[in-house]
């Protein structure tokens, strides 16, 4: 008992010393944390249910109000259809890309590095020039885009139908076209972003063993399809998780293409005006906050929702 | 290698695709307005001597000018005079085209002051992001503490949550203790990278208790053992931080685009590179894209430099 007398404030001096530190160790970060990240959340929660607007002191509620226009108003409903237009599009296309690339890289050894550095240059660029660098090529009468295909007409190509009205009437306004509109944007963010998801699955590729090839020729897996079905796939189960969240959360955050392009609205008929655009515009330029708020909680919904069904899919499903 | 062959095939016009607006934005950035609405000249263009319409415009003789330069034109009339000078300015306002466009991009607007506000921001956001996010993960990694789980699930918790999605309310929170428009509303946001946390005391775990008892033998306390032990083990993931969040905010248009308005000297790149845009008239096309090309520029040649390390940084989110 004695002895136990002895020892114990000198640990529990020790201890409380360590747990001090720690403490304040933490303290700055736990306090930006609440602050920036959290305290945010909770406002952007509490404002989307009312008419606050900068500069005004007092607010009323309106209950529900903001999220009822929200799925009542076309404007809305123009900016979901945007939104998961694109990233329907995007996701599943520069992932396939991403993945296309780098199967095809790996197999050619060491030269295939060249197409990967060439692959990664958009995802070093800044979006924002690049944007610009895009509408120029995009341009209807003196573009890049425009100018290759004039350069078909005449030619076996005008087979294709899309190139024959081209040729014969004109081509594609592009940026000014509410049909082609989103789907240029859509290309942007896949030409921006498969060189990322191709980085990454390359990374995958090399943690796929080579026995595990040869065991699938053992069992009868000839053909490439089939060794790629059987065993590179599979073994790309935990990557491929990654890849498609963190395409789908970058998808949803699309915004310096559109706010290059068209500054005001959101593109032709509203065709490209997507959440991040909406809440900037609502929110920060017209301030409107409540409804910037409402649409803020919506994104977040969104994104929280995809980001536990990957943490979900990791700890169960795939790995192999 | 026929089976090679066409691998190549596909990559290389995949390749062409990437690099096409590259290549066109630096080549835009060479050539002559002339040249870029006729679309010749190469990648380079021709050179040729060209006028700036505006630096003759600049120097038009009003009478006092032509009164002036009597005594250098003898025996002359006035409108003889008028002409001369008209000609001696034409002649110093030819330059290259290139030499046109990059010192338009730097004097048309303050470039330079861009470029340092982009190189103060992101400089001081990696250095905050470090002195707050390495202490935390040390005391996350290696102390023992009350608390300590239900700070890790915070930080975890807040991986959920991407600071642009809550742009609207840290905007509100800012300008309503009158931030907006300062070097602080650029950098505050992005203080707390619950990434870095993450990744750091991911780092530190891995390392030897037997290194931190040593160093608290030699009596060093916390603070110092975060700064003079864990910080020199964790370079190599520090550098792969770093890239990633230089990148990130280098890069970055939509927040500065929310609370800087107007006031230039606070201006980043990708900004300074939109309002440009804005002004120009379609006479501008080489300057803008010389500007383009000088943002792009050094993190391209970084990467070009140091790529393997870019490719571990840029991807570092994806690792486990």
């Amino acid at each position: 008992m004695a002895v136990a007398e002895t020892h114990t404030p000198e640990i529990v001096s020790a201890e409380t010393a360590q747990r001090r530190t720690a403490w304040w160790l933490t303290a700055p970060a736990l306090a930006l944390m609440i602050l920036i990240l959290l305290v945010p959340v909770v406002i952007a929660g509490i404002l989307s249910f009312t008419d606050y607007s900068l500069g005004n002191d007092t607010f009323d509620w309106v209950g529900t109000k903001n999220y009822d226009r929200l799925f009542s108003r076309s404007t809305y409903e123009k900016m979901f259809i945007a939104t998961f237009t694109y990233v329907i599009t995007v996701v599943p296309l520069s992932v396939g890309l991403g993945l296309g690339a780098a199967l095809l890289i790996n197999s050619l050894g060491r030269i295939g590095d060249l197409y990967k550095t060439i692959y990664f240059l958009p995802v070093m660029a800044t979006l924002l020039a690049m944007a610009i660098a895009w509408e120029f090529m995009l341009h209807p009468s003196i573009g890049m885009v425009n100018r290759t295909l004039e350069m078909s007409c005449g030619t076996f190509l005008e087979i294709i139908p899309f190139l024959k009205n081209g040729c014969a009437d004109r081509f594609p306004l592009w940026l000014g076209d509410r049909d082609y509109a989103i789907w240029v944007i859509c290309f942007i963010g896949v030409w921006q972003g498969f060189g990322f998801n191709m980085v990454l699955y390359l990374a995958g590729l090399t943690g796929v063993h080579r026995e595990l090839y040869h065991a699938a020729e053992m069992d009868g897996a000839k053909s490439g399809w089939e060794r790629f079905r059987l065993v590179t796939w599979p073994a790309l189960g935990p990557t491929t998780v990654f890849v498609v969240t963190i395409s789908c959360i970058r998808a949803f955050q699309v915004f310096d293409t559109i706010e290059a392009f068209w500054p005001q609205g959101g593109g032709p008929n509203k065709s490209t005006y997507v959440m991040m655009f909406a809440i900037f515009e609502k929110g920060v330029q017209q301030n409107l906050i409540g409804i910037g708020s409402a649409i803020t909680v919506l994104f977040l919904v969104f994104v929280m929702f995809l980001t536990l069904i990957q943490r979900w899919l990791v700890e169960r499903k795939v790995h192999y | 290698m026929t089976r090679d062959l066409w691998k190549h095939l596909i990559l290389i016009l995949g390749a062409l695709i990437v690099i096409a607006p590259f290549y066109m934005m630096v080549s835009y950035s060479f050539k002559s307005p002339g040249e870029i609405d006729r679309g010749e000249g190469g990648f380079f263009g021709r050179q040729e001597m060209m006028v700036d319409e505006r630096c003759v415009k600049l120097r038009d003789p009003n009478r006092e000018d032509v009164a002036a330069a009597v005594p250098r034109f003898p025996n002359k009339t006035d409108s003889q005079i008028r002409d001369a000078l008209v000609a001696e300015a034409v002649s110093d306002c030819q330059m290259r085209p290139i030499v046109f466009n990059y010192s338009k991009a730097f004097t048309e607007a303050p470039l330079l002051r861009y470029l340092l506000n982009g190189v103060i921001v992101t400089a001081s956001i990696f250095l905050i992001q470090i002195v707050v996010a390495l202490p935390a993960a040390y005391a996350l990694a290696k102390l023992k503490f009350w608390g300590r789980e239900a700070v890790f699930s915070l930080v975890l918790f807040c991986l959920l949550i991407p600071v642009h999605a809550i742009a609207l309310p840290l905007y509100i929170m800012l300008a309503k203790i009158g931030l907006t428009n300062t070097y602080a509303a650029l950098v505050v946001p992005w203080t707390i990278s619950v990434f870095g946390i993450f990744l750091m005391r991911q780092f530190f775990i891995t390392v030897p208790d037997d290194l931190i008892d040593a160093a608290r033998m030699d009596g060093m306390g916390e603070f110092a053992i975060v700064w003079r032990v864990m910080l020199p083990t964790a370079i190599p993931a520090l550098l792969a931080f770093a890239i990633f969040s230089v990148v990130a905010h280098w890069n970055d248009y939509f927040w500065p685009r929310i609370v800087v308005t107007g006031n230039r000297d606070l201006f980043t790149p990708p900004l300074g590179l939109r309002e440009f845009k804005g002004d120009g008239d379609g006479s501008f096309f080489g300057p803008m894209m010389a500007t383009a090309t000088v943002i792009v520029t050094p993190l391209i040649v970084a990467f070009l430099v140091a790529q393997r390390r870019f490719i571990e940084g840029i991807t570092l989110s994806g690792m486990k």
